[in-house]
């Protein structure tokens, strides 16, 4: 009886199930462990196949899309994108597919990572309130997208009904420091980009494929503040890049990086040393790179006015020592007067670069001074510094700068008024204080105008200037040149 | 208000007489996409409410849930509850709103006849090519469901018809007649064996997403399903 | 066995005010509907009459031309499969969509036509309002077109002894395995 009994509970058991399980005896049974973004779930450390269970939750509801701005997103495991999962080639899984009871639309899910029907889209449609069970066996590794095919399939996927799915090669990806889940996608509101309130999808602009924004994870500053992703100095970093669309191509940038290696559209092929990778609409890419120096890593959509106007936006924080011989931060800040001065100022230059390593000359003063004279001093003392007779005096064989050379400097930084007498004549004249010239320039000048037309020679340094300057701060009028 | 219409509001709820026409529907017909004949109908004015409905459970013990058989109505039966306001119920199974249309001598309206009245607005019969009618009705659709329904009531269309569209999917008689492929992107490559006959509808008008989405939600359902926000209405034979 | 089955049904039926005419059923029992069809005979046939064996069931038209002979032949050979003695306690109900057409008369030259055996087979039609309550029992997809034909989903059905779904096959190529491998299993716990 016992056994009858035993019989009849295993046959009910075995009928009221449609079809017998596709999944060999033998696969251990493993929960999937899924990660919201940026995170990804750790390498399966497989070396064999599994059968993975997948439960992923749809569920409508309202979050920002920009500050003070909301939006009804159509959300996979609750985010936009939606959970990341992770398996290995080879792994049969079962995917279950929920619909919340809110939910007020029908959803299903295609997993570009499927070889079957619709991408599983046509097993898994699903009512509000209910789950849908289908199976299938990851064959291909590489990164894909999944996103929700339900009609109409345009308006579910700018709801922001997609994600990424990563099938690891069977002896798994290299390892790395730190590993992120970005996905860009396009969104379309009736009100302007950053008008303020609950924002409906608009269908005409999603249409004519003008989106309001375009966005990384779903919403403006998801990745940037202190949303920040963050590494240190010397790590390794790998980003799985997905764009959602609906409609739009990425051109994946990472200002200040470069990518050493580039899985583009997530296939098994490595590009090398890349700026920018098309990331296509429905499609990823797996990017890595080394950090090296500290800063702002800004990853952006390079169809600028996306990044800027947008809000294709992201921040990678690096921290860490700098590293000079890699990246010096700013080393001159110099005038650059463009066609102002002579078209020729390399004597400048050199000058500017001598004085920034220490090893500046006279005889290098002496060319710059000349080069910066012209134009801004010959215009009153002319190119022979022979001056406007009752004028402007002569700077050539000048007794009054032969009686005291240091006291030009003054003259030049704070400009002069009054009378003078420069070789028996007399001036009564106004020069204006030339506040468009910096130390080092000052100083050429005034060197080069020492050793000129009969004056007695010697040199001028920057450091005196500088003194000077201290001592009396200059007018702060510009010299109207 | 004809005369048919007052005679059927005696009857108790409120039913309005459509008149006979024809309609471009989004589902083909045909391959021939002729445009479909509908016979005249009276459809009731505004979607049942919790009220209404409450009665009828009262009424009909074998409809109260943990009374009614699972293959009649699933677990989300009535999961929203039932009480005395004029708010449309939901929660229903096809099977429970078959019932409730009969308990007055009613049934649920076809597809058609629900299309039919649906593409009205309060002065046109068919407004359905006006970019604006569509986005707004597209934007109830893209708002989740969130909190209590308002109650019913709403402005009614030229026919005198209120709430077809903004409060709640409805029912239909042959939901099941929505021979949509479940990945309906594959409407084109209709898959003959499965469906006998023509093989998977192609929808008409693509452009018209709120009933794409209609069709998809109905077409997701069985017939023991409910969810939050699908009610229904009744509508009746008009004899003459 | 078969009173201590009854007797106990009854007593359930008795404790509990469970609705009619569904006494003891299953509450996932497509005999929960009342219905009473009319066979090729012309005769009164009620949904649940085979209630204690399994049956395969679809749904079905006369002037199907298409795959409608194809569920008959794959009704046919899923019986072909079992032995003699297992077919007999095998039913096969097939209802119309199409019940303004689909006389009895019409029902009974099709079973002619094609040698189904009334012992066996019930051709079946009612009115269209219960014809879309058991489809949608039945999940069965159905359209009418207005050149008379249908446009219907195609499946073979098979129903426990108490009327529970227990299988069902899109695969009309001959008798599917799967299939044959549930009757099997259902007529293995009606033997007690």
């Amino acid at each position: 009886m016992l056994r009858r009994l035993l019989q009849l509970t295993a046959i009910t058991t075995a009928t009221l199930l449609p079809f017998t399980s596709h999944a060999a005896p033998e696969l251990p049974v493993i929960q999937a462990q899924l990660t919201s973004p940026p995170l990804v779930p750790p390498p399966t450390g497989r070396k064999a196949p599994a059968k993975v269970v997948v439960e992923l939750e749809v569920i409508e509801k309202d979050m920002p899309i920009s500050e003070g701005v909301s939006y009804t997103f159509w959300t996979f495991g609750g985010t936009v994108p939606g959970s990341f999962i992770r398996v290995r080639q080879g792994d049969t899984v079962e995917f279950h597919l929920k619909n919340h009871p809110t939910s007020k639309m029908p959803h299903n899910i295609d997993l570009h990572g499927v070889t079957g029907p619709g991408g599983g889209a046509a097993s898994s449609f699903t009512a509000p309130g209910h789950a849908s069970q289908f199976t299938f066996k990851a064959l291909n590794e590489g990164l894909y997208v999944y996103h929700c095919a339900t009609a109409p399939v345009g308006m579910h996927v700018a709801n922001g009904m997609y994600g990424l799915i990563l099938v690891e090669p069977p002896e798994g990806l290299p390892k790395v420091d730190h590993e992120f889940y970005v996905m860009q996608g396009d969104f379309y509101t009736t009100g302007k980009y950053r008008e303020k309130g609950q924002q409906p999808f608009d269908m005409e602009k999603a249409i004519a494929e003008q989106p309001t924004y375009v966005l990384f994870n779903g919403a403006e500053g998801a990745l940037t503040g202190d949303r920040a992703l963050t590494a240190k100095t010397g790590q390794t970093v790998r980003m799985f890049v997905g764009n959602g669309g609906p409609n739009l191509v990425s051109s994946f940038h990472v200002i200040g990086a470069i990518f050493d290696n580039v899985r583009f559209e997530g296939g098994s092929l490595a590009q090398k040393n890349v700026q920018t990778t098309l990331i296509p609409a429905g499609g990823a890419a797996i990017v890595d790179f080394k950090t090296r120096v500290p800063g702002s890593y800004v990853l952006v959509d390079h169809s600028i006015f996306r990044a800027f106007n947008k809000g294709a936006l992201a921040i990678l924080k690096v921290d860490g020592p700098e590293d000079k011989s890699i990246y010096s931060g700013k080393e001159v800040d110099s005038v650059y007067l463009g066609d102002r001065a002579a078209p020729n100022l390399n004597a400048v230059t050199t000058a500017t670069t001598a004085a920034a390593a220490g090893t500046l000359t006279p005889k290098d003063q002496i060319a710059a001074g000349q080069q910066l004279f012209a134009g801004t001093c010959s215009v009153c003392h002319q190119a022979n510094g022979a001056g406007l007779p009752g004028v402007f005096p002569p700077l050539a064989k000048s007794d009054w700068l032969g009686q005291d050379a240091r006291r030009a400097i003054g003259v030049v930084l704070n400009g002069l008024s009054g009378k003078v007498k420069v070789n028996g004549k007399d001036y009564d004249s106004v020069m204006p204080p030339m506040n468009q010239l910096n130390d080092d320039e000052v100083a050429n000048i005034l060197t080069y105008v020492l050793n000129s037309w009969g004056n007695a020679g010697g040199s001028i340094s920057a450091d005196e200037v500088k003194q000077q300057r201290t001592k009396k701060p200059a007018a702060t009028t510009q010299a109207a040149h | 208000m004809g005369l048919t219409t007052a005679l059927l509001a005696l009857a108790g709820a409120s039913y309005v007489a459509l008149p006979a026409g024809t309609l471009d529907s989004v589902l083909a017909r045909d391959t021939d996409r002729k445009p479909t004949r509908i016979a005249a109908f009276a459809l009731r004015e505004t979607p049942v409410t919790r009220a209404e409905f409450k009665r009828f459970v009262d009424a009909h013990p074998p409809w109260q849930p943990g009374r009614v058989p699972t293959v009649f109505a699933g677990a989300g039966y009535l999961l929203q509850g039932l009480d005395d306001t004029a708010a449309p119920v939901t929660g229903v199974s096809w099977f429970a709103a078959q019932a409730y249309c009969e308990s007055e001598g009613a049934r649920l309206p076809t597809w058609y006849e629900w299309e039919y009245a649906a593409a009205a607005d309060a002065t046109r019969t068919d407004a359905r090519q006006d970019p604006a009618w569509r986005a707004r009705i597209l934007g109830w659709y893209a708002r989740p469901a969130n909190g209590p329904l308002p109650v019913v009531g709403g402005d009614a269309n030229v026919y005198g018809v209120r709430d077809l569209h903004g409060l709640v999917w409805e029912w239909v008689d042959d939901f099941n007649a929505l021979l949509v492929n479940a990945d309906s992107r594959s409407a084109a490559d209709p898959d003959r064996l499965k469906f006998c006959g023509a093989g998977a509808i192609d929808l008409q008008d693509r452009q018209n997403y709120a009933v794409l989405m209609r069709v998809a939600l109905l077409s997701s359902l069985g017939a023991a399903d409910s969810t939050g926000t699908l009610g229904f209405r009744c509508a009746r034979e008009v004899t003459r | 066995m078969k009173r201590r089955l009854l007797l106990g049904s009854l007593a359930l039926a008795l404790a509990s005010s469970a609705p009619t005419p569904a006494l003891a059923l299953p509450g996932d029992s497509i005999y929960q509907l009342d219905a009473t069809l009319t066979d090729q005979r012309g005769q009164p046939v009620r949904l649940d009459a085979a209630r204690g064996q399994p049956v395969l069931v679809s749904m079905f038209y006369t002037s199907c031309q298409f795959v409608c002979p194809m569920l008959i032949d794959a009704a046919r050979d899923t019986e072909a499969a079992l032995t003699e003695a297992q077919r007999r306690r095998v039913k096969v109900l097939l209802i119309s969509f199409d019940p303004t057409r689909d006389t009895p008369d019409k029902l009974a030259a099709m079973a002619r036509q094609r040698g189904l055996d009334a012992s066996q087979w019930t051709l079946a039609r009612t009115d269209a309002a219960t014809v879309r309550k058991i489809a949608a029992l039945l999940k069965f997809q159905y359209r009418a077109l207005p050149d008379g034909e249908f446009n219907h989903s195609a499946e073979l059905i098979l129903l426990d002894a108490e009327g529970r779904i227990a299988a069902r096959t899109a695969n009309l190529a001959g008798a599917d395995e799967r299939l044959v491998g549930a009757v099997r299993r259902q007529l293995a716990v009606g033997q007690r």
